[in-house]
């Protein structure tokens, strides 16, 4: 019993990473760059579900302005820090991604002041019976709910819809997709549009979950969402929504048994290790 | 072209420093390292307030025989890498007579170790680690040290509070594992067996698969270490997980965030600190008084103890008569002074002797719970 009820810790804090390591992949994807500020979008959107909660009263607005904001300030870092540099090696993005991100941190602190905030009144905090005395609060049913609900969405949208099928033709091939009459731009700002929501909604989440969201909240996850594409293969969507809910559980029962010798973060880059030791392109890619 | 805009930018820059010079000829300067950015920053804005609430009590009152105190304010990021140089430039450039850090233990150790080197009083307001008194005879702390507070938390849940089968979840840091070898070492005295024990890093703030595990373990009571932005989330998901078991933390818990963010779920939640809000002495009245006006929100323990290091500081300067640093670490190591944070006098380490004090939470805010005044079980270490 104990062990489905971790194993249901993990699976949570798995859908969380998920929803972050999404736009990463999906960036990668598209343009071969490491988005590390995707982290910083995390961190904005956590921070709009608790300011427009407390103003409103309402989680489910927060939720949906904070995706829709998010998500335009994440086509607005695509044009403005990536665009011009594109023709440049990688690397060069990465760098400016990095010092985007650590300068975001101070941003938020200087806008929103040095100290956590909270939720006046935490929203889905009551307690549900989930099956045979596992107790969760709805807040973490929802997580996975809500990741459960957007993923499929997402998965729709690549399979059954013009902008889909396009996509998935520019990540296998950009030239051969541009000649046959796809707007590689209108797909990257979608892209980035999707990527930032999903962090968006992940920041939401975690501020639920902790009645907190800081200036530093995305320090974590803007290094383990690296983690988590590269072990799911770089690029490959479903490699990452393996590899987030595997390193969820592995973290979960890590902390408890093994948690005296390495911390959660060390446990997720062991494995990382161990993975890339056998697999050096990681778990699902081929050859 | 460059050379002479070098010479010109030189020129004003000494001149600058000039003029600064004779404007505060009167002054007495205080170096003051803090973290102003960074992950710590919130924790360095308290302790600010508190050190300037200190210096205007001070200066208000006609300053220190006549002169006026002057704080030397540093951003050091809570990084050794930031406080060393730090620390030089206060000693050799700002000429200060003594050093306070307002920082947590990494920055504290490299800065005390320069003022130690260089004769120069240095006092640690908060930072816990063992070693920054060991620096030498003019470093002083006005804190507890993890072990002396982890005693006290033992005490606390073994005797007073009659819990014996105890679950720990220790901080991964200095300030974590200090307080749990201090927990354990009186484990024995008060009849605890620790059944279980979690570590956790303190970039986490989601414990769920701990919470799980925990209510498996069903302990009679719960020692946690940690800050209010770990510890806030860890309560609220205990709480939320229905373990209702008293929950025992320390003076990182000691701020009105905590309360903030585990809301409800902080109710009860008791703690080993050095400020008491219900004291009725007037000093501590007027910290908390002071602090709220100048701050704009309720003094915290890392507020308190900065403004207790300086006016421990102060204290000694007045005595002392002169800034003559070898008399005035002399006059800092016979220091006999009620602070807000309660009587301060320090062992032959330069170590803090004063009692705990219990808080715990009662209708959202901190309350006087009990004083732990027992001198041999919270002894420093004096070497």
């Amino acid at each position: 019993m104990l062990a489905i009820e971790i194993l249901i810790q993990g699976l949570i804090q798995g859908s969380i990473y998920a929803l972050i390591a999404l736009g990463l992949t999906l960036v990668y994807g598209l343009l071969r760059i490491l988005h590390v500020a995707h982290a910083s979008l995390f961190t904005l959107g956590g921070y709009l579900g608790v300011l427009i909660t407390n103003a409103t009263g309402s989680l489910f607005l927060a939720l949906l302005l904070a995706m829709i904001i998010v998500g335009f300030v994440g086509m607005a870092s695509y044009r403005i820090l990536y665009y011009p540099i594109l023709s440049r090696p990688p690397l060069i993005a990465l760098i400016a991604s990095i010092g985007i991100f650590i300068a975001s941190e101070e941003v938020f602190r200087i806008i929103f002041g040095p100290f956590s905030i909270s939720y006046i009144s935490p929203p889905l905090q009551n307690q549900i019976d989930v099956f045979s005395g596992i107790m969760l609060s709805e807040a973490r049913i929802m997580v996975v709910l809500l990741a459960f609900i957007l993923l499929l969405g997402m998965n729709w949208l690549a399979r059954q819809t013009r902008l889909g099928i396009a996509t998935r033709a520019s990540v296998v091939d950009p030239d051969m997709a541009m000649s046959s009459g796809v707007n590689v731009e209108t797909i990257r700002y979608s892209i980035f549009f999707i990527g930032s929501a999903f962090a968006a909604a992940a920041g939401v989440m975690v501020s639920l979950l902790n009645n907190l969201v800081e200036p530093t909240m995305g320090a974590v996850p803007s290094y383990k969402a690296l983690a988590i594409i590269v072990l799911g293969g770089l690029g490959s969507v479903r490699g990452a929504l393996i590899a987030s809910l595997m390193l969820g559980v592995i973290e979960s029962f890590g902390t408890i048994y093994f948690g005296n010798l390495l911390d959660r973060d060390s446990l997720a880059f062991a494995f990382l290790i161990l993975v890339l030791m056998i697999r050096p392109k990681g778990i699902f890619t081929k050859g | 072209m460059l050379k002479t805009l070098q010479a010109s930018v030189m020129a004003l820059l000494i001149s600058l420093a000039a003029s600064i010079g004779i404007a505060n000829a009167d002054t007495i300067k205080i170096g003051f390292n803090v973290p102003l950015t960074g992950f710590a920053a919130a924790d360095g804005q308290s302790a600010l307030h508190g050190a300037e609430l200190a210096v205007e009590q001070v200066n208000a009152n006609g300053g220190v025989n006549g002169d006026a105190l002057e704080l030397v304010v540093y951003d050091d990021q809570a990084s050794p890498k930031e406080s060393a140089p730090l620390a030089i430039k206060m000693i050799t450039q700002d000429e200060v007579v003594a050093g306070v850090s307002g920082s947590y233990s990494g920055s504290t150790r490299a800065a005390a170790t320069i003022f130690a080197e260089n004769n120069v009083p240095y006092i640690s307001a908060y930072a816990i680690h063992p070693d920054i008194t060991r620096a030498g005879e003019y470093v002083f702390r006005t804190s507890f040290m993890g072990e002396v507070q982890g005693r006290a938390g033992a005490k606390l849940i073994g005797e007073m509070l009659g819990a014996k089968r105890v679950t720990m979840i220790t901080l991964n840091n200095d300030f974590g594992i200090s307080l749990a070898n201090g927990f354990k070492e009186q484990t024995d005295n008060f009849g605890i067996e620790v059944i279980s024990e979690y570590e956790y890093s303190i970039k986490d703030r989601e414990f769920g698969a701990i919470v799980s595990k925990i209510k498996s373990d069903n302990p009679d009571a719960i020692y946690a270490s940690g800050y209010f932005f770990t510890a806030g989330p860890l309560v609220s998901q205990l709480r939320a997980a229905g373990i209702d078991q008293p929950v025992i933390g320390q003076e990182g818990y000691d701020s009105q965030k905590f309360i903030e963010i585990a809301g409800p779920a902080s109710e009860g939640v008791m703690i080993t600190t050095s400020l008491d809000r219900d004291s009725s002495d007037p000093m501590t009245q007027a910290f908390i008084e002071g602090f709220s006006n100048k701050a704009g929100y309720p003094a915290d323990m890392v507020a308190a103890s900065a403004h207790t290091a300086i006016l421990v500081l102060a204290d000694a300067l007045a005595r002392s008569g002169s800034l003559d640093k070898a008399s005035l670490r002399d006059a800092i190591a016979a220091t006999d002074l009620k602070a807000s944070t309660g009587q301060i006098s320090f062992n032959a380490l330069g170590e803090v002797k004063k009692d705990v004090q219990i808080q715990i939470v009662r209708d959202g805010n901190w309350h006087h719970h009990s004083v732990i005044s027992d001198p041999d079980l919270l002894a420093p270490p004096s070497e």
